[in-house]
Parts: structure tokens; C-alpha cells; sequence
């Protein structure tokens, strides 16, 4: 029982609803360009924002809540977290502000307080508590066209393939968030290429965390391994010493 | 010249300018200590002090299993300061991570909220586990100053074995893991540095800088100590580092060429060519230098030598850690403030290291500068019988002023400007244009506003409104009669109905209306303190003589927060936002057909103004309070 949402780029007219929902809901503060702002209108106090594209295309970008997400993944006290509902909450209480989430985002989503000397990383949650209540997000409440709509991940991922089939030459045959790194549970139907959302890669459909998982498995080998190797070196040296007499028999402390 | 105190006085500078920097960081965070952004949120910090500091130190664990585990008797000399580098290098990381946490006092979060999947949560616990290890290794040294501790000397000994095994298998995990850490970032890191194999490489680098950092801090002490240089004992460990930079360098082209990206070498860009650099600096060139048995037992060339593959690994450290990130180079570049804390983290690691060195049994001889040694009669210790009395190298006074005089420069080399760490470039706001339509555009970009002023003058006129803003303005209303004042809620001293910017004068940030300097200077209102305090009472805003007391002329039209201690008032953006959405909310609740009137776009323009495309040349400047009628204070009541 995956949640998710469906933005239909085709539909979406920019009117910016769905971003002052989201502000309002989440009391996010005044929108005040900052110098490290990416040119995305994402920042901590922006969840999310809207893209112009050109042919008045807006592109709607906010945290795609992975379904194998590299942010949870990272996150060494585990701070980032997917839940069960599907949106990808963070604890602020756990967080000791290591960025690595920031850095593992393929999307590059999570934001940083840079201005607080108490900074915590800011993102969409999919307004969590609201869907635990059984309610909608803000964003897709507040959208007047439905070009972003909520639901079950499987329910809209039929519905977003429906649209396709039925306009086939309106839009591009492909879903956004389908497959990409493993899934995601923010989904777009679009006529327009949306490559733009997320860092460009080559190895597009496998979940992020899978990179590090040989690398992981192989640490108490390596361990060990290392530990063994080092020994049987040691033991070996000092085989020698002692049958060719040499030159002493202390116990690698010589230096006494 | 001597030499030990010099280097310690330079040290000294930069750990006291470095204190500084670090009151900063804390007070007002990592946004305007350093030049990090949300493009590239690890930068010189993670690169240099935490993964090129990890590796750096890497020289423990490397000498120790080259002398305990290979029993290679002849570096025993090297034992000893290189296990105490190490373990000051792991410090000098965890102070460094203390500065580059957004959240520091939760770095022992890590201890008891686990998550295994995290190549970082990984490295933590090796970190913090090698670090012990370290210092139970080298803690028999200070302790065999006294006899008292002779039980605890010769328990540690009895695990000096198992120690020095478990501190390199530990560093063999974290040591690779530092480049386990990249791998979830296909996307992000430059082809020709991401590799599956990373943690293999960085395992290799490591291993390969610490061996030339052992010799570099060999050639270094002893140069500064005037001491014998053991050349034919740092040769070997060149000749060791040959071996293993080989080896690195054969991993890592194996590893481009069967990936297939060995052309991008070459591709002219500019992170090809700072790789390059990095594999000629870092790899090449020392193990060609190395791989001639004359030169590798010359000291010039070990200088040389390992200089080059330290600072052609670090760099690679720091290139790994955001610098040949997409977009990390062109969004960031380290500023002074992060290099001036990594300067005073090494310095202060460097100062402990001598000061330990000097004071313990570290090397053979008690280290001390010949050329200024003054007669000092030989004392007696029983602990380390053949050392000589207290050797001239510190300088109490000397030091102590350097370090003062450097935090003071640094103190003043901050801007201290609260703005600046809120990341708003300050902004003077620009007046709007037109005459029926105003075309409001505060910072001139190709976003504006079209605002009908004439339709809102009629509009007020045909209703009666009162409207109350949360926080800024208890309430405003309007008559027919007196439309104007709704909007226009404040007159300056002269003026009927004052502009939004000539108040309102910062696009982003707030601004302190009331200009205190303006009011004391000579060529302004020329006050004396005592005109607006009452003598004898603590001087503050709450205080002092109100604004109309001597104003007279000033108008306010609505009540609002100037009367309060502060006198800020809302940046422009705040302003207008304050006002136009409140009134257009409260219309849209009103009256149901106008649903339009609460979006954003429906006074957001995007494009060229009408305005500008005519041609029309902004009037930029609008002096502030140029009109003001200055009461003669004289005559004010006091």
C-alpha cells in the first residue's frame, strides 16, 4: 500500500498552488534567494517548486521518495527513514549533519539551513502526517487542474499508462519514476524530456544503494582476511629467524 | 636562527587566527564560514582534513606492520613518531569533523543509532575504534616517565601484538572504505575518479602516502632539530612507496582501460587535465624519481619525492570529495575561512606533536636546536638517563603574543555582518515606474509586477476595508474619502504620501529604519545623546524620546511596530507580499468569482516590462530623506 503521486506535466499551468499549499502546511519561511542556492527554486524553505520550460511546460520538482532511496541508505544514525506509506521522512533529533544524504541524492533534493548555527536538511516528506490521517498532500490538494494528483503507486502508475495509451501522440511513452534508480514514488507523464530532474547516469534503472552493497559484504573478509594474511606473514618471518638464528627472538618490542 | 622556535611561532599564528575563524563557524554557522552550497555540500573540509587526514595518518599502521609484523628491525627508529603522527592525524579528523558537522554535539549519535548499510556509519566506528587503538599503542611512552605506572606500562605491553593487528585490519576497512563512501555516486563523481574498485584504490593510496608521510615528518623533525638525517632509512621506505605507487598506478589505468574510459584522459576538458596533473604529481613522477637507487638515497630527492606524492594525494582526497563533483568545481571554491581552520587544525596537531616529542622518550636523543642551546647543566632523570637538561626550544612569551595577536587579526577580519550569514546579497531596492500601471520591479530582473494603481485607487474608494497583518500591522483601514492612506501607511517628515522603497530599501533583508548613526553624526542630525536619552537611565530603544517628539511632521497613518525596540522593518518582498496577498486573500474569501486574484501569477510577470522596451532609463537612486523639514532641536521640549 505504496503511496504516491502523479504530476501530468501536459496539465500542470504554473500557477505556483501547489507550492504556497506546501509552504503554508509546513510553515516553510519567507522565499528569500540565498547564495547557495541551486537554480532550481528548491531550498530550505521551498519543498517544492516549479520548472519553466519553454512552450510553457512547467515541470513540477520536489523529493521523488525513492523506493530504494540512496539518502536512507547513507544516512550513518539513520535519520533518513522510508516509511511503510511510502514518503521518505527525516529525524532531526538523530541527524548530526554529515551531508551525505545531500550528497547520495541522485536527485539532488535535500536541502541545508546553511544561514542556522542548528542547521537540519529540509525536504519534501509528502506531508506525512497528513497521509496518515488518511489525507491528501497539500500540494495535490491544493492543485486546481489535477495535474498532480495522489494515490497508490500501482493505481497511478495505471493511470499515468492509460494517458499514454490513449494520447499516445501527446505524450512521451515513458513514466517517469517507473524504473529510474529502482523506482520512485513521485511519478510524471510528460511530452517533454525530464532527464533534466536528475543527474545524468548510466546504470539508470538500478537503485543506488546495490553500489555499495559488494563493497559492504566484502568488510569482514577484508577484515579478516587482512588479520589472517598479517599473522601467517608473522608467523612465517619468525619461523625463519628461529631456524636461521636470528638475530633476535624479542617479542617486536626491541625497542626496550 | 632558531629554528624550532620560528616554526612554532608560524604555528602559533595560524592555530590563533584559526580560533577566530572557529568563533565564527559556531556563532553563525557553516553558511558563512564556508563557500558550501546546496550544489556541493562536502567540500574542503571532508577532502583535506577528514578523507586526506585519514590517509595521511596512515603511516601507523603501515610503519607497525612493516616493524612488528614483517620484523623489519631496522625502522624501529620510525616506530614510535609515526604511531604518534597517526594518532594526532586521527585527532586532527575528529576536530575537523567537529567544524564540518552541521550538528557536532551529535557526533556520538553514531554509537547508539545504527545503521549498517552506511559506508559512513562504517568508517565512524573505525574511526573511533582505531583512534583508541592508537592511543593504548602509544600510551606506554608517556607513561614510562614514572614508575608509578610501570603496572598499567607493562599491561599495555603485554597487548602491544594484538593492538598493532587490530589497528591495521581496522584500517584496512576504513582506509578503503573512505572510498566506499563515493561509490553510491555514479552520477555525481567524474568518470575518470569513480570507479567500482575506489575502495581498492584509496586502500593503495593510503598506503602509499603514509609511507611518505613517515618520511617527510623524518626529514622535517629532523631538519628542524638539527639532527643526523637517516637517509639510508627513509630510502627504503621510498623504495617501498615505488612498489606500492606502481602498483596504484597499474590498478587504477587497468581499471580505466577495462571501463573504457581511458580516453577521457585526454579529452582536453578541465577536470582531464587536474587529473592528469593529480597522476603525475601523486604517482609518476615520485616512483620514476624513486625507482633510482642514487636518488632515492639522496635527501634532496626524498624532500622532493615525498612532498609531491603528499600533495598529489591529498589533492586527490579533495577531487574525490567535491571538487570533480558535476558542478562541484564551478559552484565551489574553498574560502578563506575553511582553509584558515584547516591550516589551524594541522598547525595545532603539528605544535602537539613537537611538544610530545620534546617532553617524552620519542626518539633516541632528546631532540634540541644545537646552534642555540645555551650551557645548561646536565640533569639527571632515572627514566632516560643519557638526555641532557631542558632544551631552548619554546618560547612562553613569544608564542603566547603570536597566538593572541593572530586571533585578534582574525577577529577583525570577519565581516561580522549578521546579513551576510542569512546568504542575502543585499540588494538596494529600485522604484517602480508608470504612471496609471506601475511596473514594480525592485531589483531589475525579468521578473515584475503590474500593478494597476489607478484600479485600486478606485476600488478603495468604492469600499470601506480595514485589514490587520499578523505581526506587522495591528490594523490599517480605509474611508471612501481617504483612500490613499491604506496603502500608503506611513509619511516621512515633508512628504505626503511616501513610496514602498523609500523605506522598504532592501529587496531580501530586513532593514533598520530608524538610522541611529545618521541621527549622531555631525553631518546629519548632529545629536548629542543626551537629546533623545534621558541622562542617568540606561540608554535604549525602549527609552529613548519617540519618534514624533521631534518629528512632529511624521504621519502615522496606521499603527504600526515602530514604536518597538527594534526598528526593523520587513525587506520589500516581505513588504508588498504583507500587503497585497492579505487584502487579495480577505477579497477572495469576499467575493467567490475572483479566484484569480490569489494566485501568483496573476500580478508575476515574466519578460521585459513595457517600460524597458521603450527604451526608458531607470532612475536609479532615490536619496533618502532628502525632504526631511529637522525640527530645531533647540526648541524641541526636552
Amino acid at each position: 500500500m505504496s503511496k504516491a503521486i502523479l504530476t501530468d506535466v501536459t496539465k500542470c499551468i504554473g500557477c505556483l498552488k501547489c507550492v504556497s499549499a506546501c509552504k503554508e502546511i509546513h510553515h516553510l519561511g519567507a522565499d528569500v534567494p540565498r547564495v547557495w542556492d541551486k537554480n532550481d527554486g528548491l531550498s530550505a524553505e521551498n519543498w517544492t517548486s516549479i520548472i519553466a520550460k519553454p512552450e510553457n511546460h512547467y515541470v513540477r520538482k520536489q523529493c521523488r521518495h525513492c523506493l530504494e532511496p540512496a539518502c536512507v541508505s547513507v544516512c550513518p544514525v539513520g535519520a533518513m527513514h522510508k516509511t511503510e506509506l511510502g514518503p521518505v521522512v527525516y529525524d532531526s533529533s538523530k541527524c548530526l549533519g554529515c551531508r551525505y544524504c545531500m550528497m547520495a541524492c541522485p536527485f539532488g533534493i535535500p536541502r541545508y539551513e546553511w544561514d542556522k548555527a542548528v542547521p537540519h536538511v529540509e525536504k519534501c516528506i509528502m506531508c506525512y502526517d497528513r497521509i496518515e490521517e488518511g489525507k491528501q498532500p497539500a500540494c495535490t490538494e491544493a492543485c486546481p487542474e489535477n495535474a498532480t494528483i495522489f494515490g497508490d503507486r500501482s493505481d497511478l502508475l495505471k493511470i499515468a499508462h492509460t494517458r499514454i495509451k490513449e494520447n499516445p501522440h501527446k505524450y512521451i511513452d515513458r513514466v517517469w519514476g517507473e524504473n529510474e534508480v529502482g523506482g520512485t514514488s513521485v511519478l510524471y507523464v510528460s511530452d517533454i524530456n525530464l532527464d533534466f530532474l536528475t543527474y545524468p547516469t548510466k546504470n539508470f534503472d538500478t537503485p543506488l544503494p546495490e553500489e555499495t552493497v559488494a563493497a559492504l559484504d566484502s568488510v569482514p573478509y577484508a577484515f579478516l582476511g587482512m588479520g589472517g594474511v598479517m599473522l601467517g606473514l608473522n608467523w612465517i618471518i619468525r619461523r625463519r629467524m628461529k631456524l636461521g638464528g636470528g638475530p633476535n627472538k624479542k617479542d617486536g618490542d626491541s625497542h626496550e | 636562527m632558531n629554528r624550532v622556535k620560528t616554526t612554532k611561532l608560524l604555528l602559533w599564528l595560524f592555530a590563533g587566527f584559526a580560533a577566530a575563524v572557529a568563533l565564527n563557524r559556531y556563532i553563525f554557522g557553516l553558511g558563512v564560514t564556508t563557500n558550501l552550497n546546496d550544489q556541493t555540500p562536502w567540500g574542503f573540509w571532508i577532502g583535506f582534513d577528514v578523507m586526506a587526514g585519514v590517509a595521511l595518518a596512515a603511516g601507523g599502521f603501515v610503519t607497525t606492520a612493516i616493524f612488528y609484523m614483517i620484523k623489519r628491525e631496522e625502522f624501529h627508529p620510525l616506530v614510535k613518531p609515526a604511531v604518534l603522527t597517526a594518532f594526532l592525524g586521527y585527532v586532527a579528523v575528529i576536530v575537523g569533523l567537529l567544524f564540518d558537522l552541521g550538528l557536532p554535539w551529535n557526533i556520538w549519535h553514531m554509537i547508539i543509532y545504527w545503521n549498517p548499510h552506511s559506508p559512513l556509519f562504517e568508517v565512524g566506528w573505525c574511526v573511533m575504534l582505531y583512534t583508541t587503538v592508537l592511543l593504548l599503542e602509544f600510551s606506554p611512552v608517556p607513561l614510562e616517565e614514572s614508575s608509578r605506572y610501570a603496572k598499567i606500562r607493562n599491561f599495555l605491553m603485554r597487548f602491544r601484538f594484538p593492538l598493532v593487528l587490530l589497528g591495521i585490519m581496522l584500517s584496512t576497512l576504513h582506509q578503503s572504505s573512505l572510498g566506499t563512501l563515493f561509490l553510491i555516486m555514479p552520477a555525481r563523481l567524474y568518470p575518470l575518479w569513480y570507479s567500482h574498485i575506489l575502495p581498492i584504490e584509496f586502500f593503495i593510496s593510503a598506503v602509499a602516502l603514509g609511507l611518505m608521510m613517515v618520511a617527510f615528518e623524518t626529514l622535517l623533525s629532523h631538519w628542524l632539530y638539527r639532527r643526523e638525517p637517516e637517509t639510508e632509512l627513509v630510502g627504503k621506505l621510498c623504495k617501498i612507496a615505488t612498489w606500492v605507487l606502481g602498483t596504484y598506478f597499474v590498478v587504477k589505468m587497468t581499471d580505466l582501460a577495462l571501463t573504457g574510459k581511458i580516453g577521457m584522459i585526454f579529452n582536453g576538458s578541465w577536470l582531464s587535465d587536474l587529473f592528469i596533473v593529480e597522476i603525475l604529481i601523486s604517482t609518476l613522477i615520485p616512483a620514476a624519481l624513486f625507482a633510482v637507487g642514487k636518488l632515492r638515497r639522496n635527501s634532496t630527492a626524498q624532500w622532493i619525492g615525498s612532498a609531491m606524492v603528499i600533495v598529489g594525494l591529498v589533492m586527490n582526497r579533495i577531487d574525490v570529495g567535491g571538487f570533480a563533483m558535476v558542478g562541484g568545481a564551478a559552484s565551489y571554491t574553498p574560502s578563506w575561512m575553511e582553509i584558515a581552520i584547516s591550516l589551524g587544525i594541522v598547525s595545532a596537531a603539528i605544535l602537539v606533536f613537537l611538544l610530545v616529542v620534546e617532553h617524552f622518550h620519542i626518539w633516541e636523543i632528546r631532540p634540541e636546536d644545537p646552534q642555540s642551546l645555551p650551557e645548561v647543566s646536565p640533569s639527571f632523570d632515572y627514566s632516560s638517563r643519557t638526555w641532557l637538561g631542558t632544551p631552548d626550544v619554546s618560547s612562553l612569551a613569544t608564542h603566547s603574543l603570536a597566538f593572541v595577536l593572530s586571533f585578534a587579526v582574525g577577529m577583525a577580519a570577519l565581516s561580522g555582518k549578521r546579513l551576510h550569514a542569512e546568504g542575502v546579497d543585499s540588494i538596494v531596492v529600485r522604484p517602480a515606474t508608470g504612471v496609471d500601471t506601475l511596473c514594480i520591479n525592485g531589483n531589475r530582473d525579468n521578473q515584475f509586477v503590474e500593478f494597476p494603481h489607478e484600479a485600486h485607487i478606485a476600488w478603495i474608494k468604492t469600499h470601506a476595508v480595514s485589514l490587520t497583518i499578523d505581526g506587522v500591522i495591528d490594523s490599517i483601514s480605509a474611508t471612501k474619502e481617504d483612500s490613499c492612506t491604506f496603502c500608503h501607511h506611513f509619511n516621512l517628515p515633508g512628504e505626503r504620501l511616501s513610496n514602498c522603497w523609500e523605506c522598504h530599501t532592501s529587496m531580501y533583508s530586513r532593514v533598520d529604519f530608524f538610522r541611529h548613526d545618521w541621527h549622531t553624526s555631525a553631518r546629519g542630525a548632529n545629536l548629542k545623546c543626551d537629546d533623545c536619552h534621558t541622562p542617568g537611565v540606561t540608554r535604549t530603544a525602549e527609552s529613548a524620546k519617540q519618534c514624533a517628539a521631534c518629528h512632529p511632521a511624521y504621519k502615522f497613518a496606521v499603527n504600526t511596530n515602530l514604536a518597538k525596540p527594534a526598528f526593523y522593518i520587513p525587506s520589500y518582498v516581505d513588504a508588498m507580499h504583507e500587503l497585497c496577498v492579505a487584502c487579495h486573500k480577505a477579497e477572495v474569501k469576499e467575493v467567490k468569482g475572483k479566484p484569480e486574484l490569489a494566485l501568483c501569477t496573476s500580478c508575476h510577470k515574466t519578460g521585459t516590462p513595457p517600460e524597458l522596451r521603450a527604451g526608458m532609463k531607470w532612475k536609479v537612486s532615490v536619496p533618502h530623506y532628502d525632504n526631511v523639514v529637522l525640527p530645531n532641536v533647540s526648541t524641541v521640549e526636552k
